[in-house]
């Protein structure tokens, strides 16, 4: 009775929402509150930013902010769960690796199509706004959603090129007599990891690794699926000229001969056993990075990370290149704003994220905080008082950081290197996002045994000539190929599309 | 109690078995124990260990270097953490006594033979053990429709009432009270409620400790229904504090490759290992000096019976 009962408001409260979305042009006189879900933040006290922040709104567009504060452990839940039940909440982050995944929801009619030809939101209330971002960022917000191909999120602009490098431990490397020119090839890193080894002892292991990272960076290879077991592999040095094709990733002979180096450099003791799994290779990674005890690591890179990891580390730290920066659907869509479907006052949040992306007062405000609460300008550059501790949200996370104040420990031409950074190649398969549902089934199968066998094995600490044929024969078993297939095949429809 | 004891004392001859067996028995309970309590002092060890002692040799049962480091960093917390202490102790106390009451007072008339719809009551509660609405459906009919966000209520009400709970005290008050109690009770003119509350409950208080320390930790430990309910920072109990970190923590272990750049930043700044030790020692440790005073009910309802002879 009491499920009935409750299976029938279900139902009513659902026709309402839907309904809700439909009603109402909206009116510029009247004063609405848009709700914003974040992800990544650590904010305990918003109460300064947005008294100043909702006060600008009102006089722009007659809007107050509220601002659910998702913090790395809460988003992906709570988000999926408040856009499942039409919440009202009316901007989304979204991007392509969290759990309410930008391209899927899209698909799913979670997020307003901000491009529609009956009714364009962008060029009605934000005709500037992809002047100002870069076209590239355009052309990878563009999916396949629920009313057709188009625009359903705001990019944010922040480093959208993404580039491996390896992270060398400086001051070690010349102390062992040799210069950052000498790491380059990965297969040829036996020397000096060789002699690191013997100069640090038996506890030191000079290879800090992520299995996953370094697999990337040596075969060259980008993410297609979030779980890896697709790669799209890319010209190092012309990215933009690389074949486009799905392969399985661990089945190429780039990745069996990867798999034995690591093998070699593991058994020769170069890297910590701890890498084997996700629980312990984080922390151990950090610890080996934050002691220096480590000679080359594997890094994800944006300009100023350099400067900023010297600084945490207490050591001079190299970042060099590994290959080409690329941009790639996953760099593209790394942090998006979506309009949820539910909102009731789409116009205004979009009237909002235009102004979040172009008006760096209110970027200002809600990135760094309150100038004399939470900084002061010292010759124009923002340095931090203690109250920014109760207010840190994920900046990168937030829109278009470009248009930030130097801080006194940025670079002063990090802006300028950003744009270099950002003017990278777009790789083929820029814009495409495997949509795993076709093949839900063979999915669940092959990420188990992917769970299984690719941390270890990427890390060395098992034997590849004994485990990988075993890994590759489990994959068979369940369906790689079907799943292959149809990768390429959504491909060949993505490129067909695009080329039109 | 003394009688007991002696009593108990008068019988040991026959129900002792031979030191050999004794040994091996108290060897394996005492390694049984210890391995329940050897993880906690470990915990306890490493919130009292030194970061940099651990980054150079690991988890170590004797760490090269003590450090109140750890503790200084939760004091550091500062208000969030003495507010989610006081939210964990809130919702403890008030959920357990609503959630107590809710129980004594259904499970009461399922246990009455004389009561007409004992059956469809029974299923009532129980029909809820089988079936659930599903995770959406329950948030969407919490949140919008009872209003259970950002609330104490959010936080309560969830778990009020547990049919598993209920079917227990029933079946606690079938074996403890006797139908005679109740017939002489209002023989003697004690009406329904007086009958209840001066005469089944106080010999049903073991039972009813047992429901009450099962409330008690299921509320002090809760923390998926606050990380599904509350968003805002003054209602977030104690333990969604730690699980948030945990996950946190956890995330960006798997994603950090994602995130790029800003997240070893990010992963620099974590709270460390030993933070989040001291936390679980903050957390553990109230409901551990909880634990003994609900003991004593439940042991001495076991010596305590309502009809001798």
């Amino acid at each position: 009775m009491k499920r009935i009962l409750a299976f029938a408001l279900t139902l009513a409260l659902l026709t309402l929402s839907l309904a809700g979305v439909a009603l109402a042009a909206d009116d510029p006189s009247e004063e609405v509150t848009i709700r914003w879900m974040l992800d990544g933040s650590n904010v305990t006290d918003d109460s300064a930013v947005l008294e100043a922040v909702n006060a600008y709104l009102k006089e722009k567009i007659n809007a107050k902010l509220e601002v659910i504060w998702g913090t790395w452990g809460d988003f992906d839940n709570n988000s999926v769960l408040n856009i499942n039940s039409g919440a009202d909440i009316d901007i989304y982050f979204t991007c392509s690796w969290s759990a309410n995944e930008y391209s899927a929801y899209a698909k799913k009619g979670a997020w307003v199509r901000l491009d529609d030809p009956a009714n364009n939101l962008l060029e009605k209330y934000a005709p500037n706004l992809f002047t100002v971002l870069p076209p590239v960022l355009a052309e990878g917000a563009k999916v396949e959603g629920a009313d057709g191909v188009g625009v359903y999120g705001l990019p944010g602009y922040k480093e959208v090129a993404q580039q491996y490098t390896w992270d060398i431990n400086t001051p070690l490397l010349t102390e062992l007599g040799y210069s950052v020119d000498d790491v380059s090839d990965f297969y040829a890193f036996g020397d000096i990891l060789a002699k690191a080894k013997e100069a640090k002892g038996a506890d030191f292991y000079p290879l800090n690794i992520e299995g996953a990272v370094l697999e990337r960076m040596v075969n060259h290879s980008d993410i297609v699926d979030t779980n890896l077991l697709l790669s799209f592999e890319f010209d190092p040095v012309n990215p933009a000229q690389s074949e486009a094709v799905i392969k399985s990733r661990y089945e190429t002979d780039g990745y069996k001969k990867f798999v034995e180096k690591v093998r070699e450099y593991y058994q020769a003791g170069y890297i910590n056993p701890d890498m084997a799994n996700h629980e312990s290779s984080g922390p151990a990674r950090t610890n080996a990075q934050l002691s220096g005890a480590y000679l080359i690591g594997t890094q994800t890179y944006a300009p100023g990370y350099d400067r900023q990891a010297s600084q945490e580390r207490g050591f001079e730290v190299t970042f060099k290149p590994a290959q080409a920066g690329i941009i790639s659907t996953t760099s593209a869509r790394g942090a998006m704003m979506a309009i949820s479907s539910a909102s009731k006052h789409p116009e205004r949040a979009l009237q909002f994220l235009a102004l979040l992306n172009t008006d760096p007062y209110l970027f200002t405000l809600l990135a760094y905080g309150v100038e004399g609460v939470h900084y002061n300008l010292q010759d124009g550059k923002v340095a931090f008082t203690d109250k920014r501790q109760d207010y840190l949200p994920w900046r990168n996370g937030l829109g278009n950081i470009t248009q930030l104040p130097l801080t006194v420990d940025d670079d002063p031409d990090i802006w300028e290197k950003f744009a270099k950074f950002n003017d990278a190649q777009g790789v083929p398969l820029l814009g495409f996002a495997f949509d795993a549902t076709p093949v839900e089934t063979e999915m669940t199968a092959l990420i188990n045994a992917a769970n299984e066998y690719a941390d270890p094995l990427n890390a060395g600490v098992v034997d590849p000539a004994e485990k990988l044929p075993e890994f590759i024969a489990k994959l068979k078993a369940n369906g790689i190929d079907k799943v292959l297939e149809e990768a390429n095949t959504q491909l060949q429809a993505f490129l067909a599309a695009k080329g039109n | 109690m003394s009688v007991a004891k002696s009593a108990s004392r008068r019988a040991s001859r026959l129900t002792t078995v031979g030191p050999g067996a004794e040994a091996v028995f108290h060897l394996i309970l005492g390694l049984f124990s210890l391995a329940c309590v050897v993880p906690f002092i470990f915990v306890i060890i490493i919130s009292f260990s030194s970061e940099p002692a651990i980054r150079a040799n690991g988890f170590s049962f004797l760490p090269a270097a003590w450090s109140l480091d750890a503790y200084r960093f939760v004091m550091r917390l500062g208000d969030q953490l003495w507010r989610s202490y006081f939210n964990s102790f809130f919702i403890t106390v008030v959920g357990t006594a609503l959630s107590v009451l809710i129980c004594v007072l259904y499970a009461y008339p399922l246990f009455r033979r004389d009561y007409k719809y004992r059956g469809f009551f029974t299923f009532f509660s129980f029909f809820t053990t089988l079936f659930g609405g599903g995770l959406v459906p329950t948030y969407m009919v919490s949140k919008f429709m009872l209003g259970l966000s950002d609330n104490y209520a959010a936080l309560i009400v969830p778990l009020l009432v547990s049919p598993f709970y209920i079917i227990v005290m029933r079946t606690f008050y079938s074996s403890t009270v006797p139908e005679a109690l109740i017939e002489s009770a209002s023989i003697d003119g004690s009406g329904e409620y007086r009958t209840l509350f001066q005469i089944i409950l106080p010999i049903c208080l073991p039972g009813i400790a047992t429901i009450a320390l099962l409330n008690a930790l299921a509320y002090w430990n809760e923390w998926f229904i606050a990380m599904l309910y509350i968003t805002k920072p003054q209602y977030i109990p104690l333990q969604y504090l730690l699980m948030r970190m945990q996950n946190q923590a956890d995330f960006l272990a798997r994603n950090s490759s994602m995130i790029g750049a800003e997240a070893v930043n990010l992963v620099a700044n974590q709270p460390t290992e030993t933070l989040r030790m001291a936390l679980v020692v903050f957390i553990v440790l109230p409901i551990a000096c909880a634990y003994p005073f609900f003991q004593r009910f439940i042991i001495s309802g076991l010596t305590i019976g309502s009809v001798k002879g």
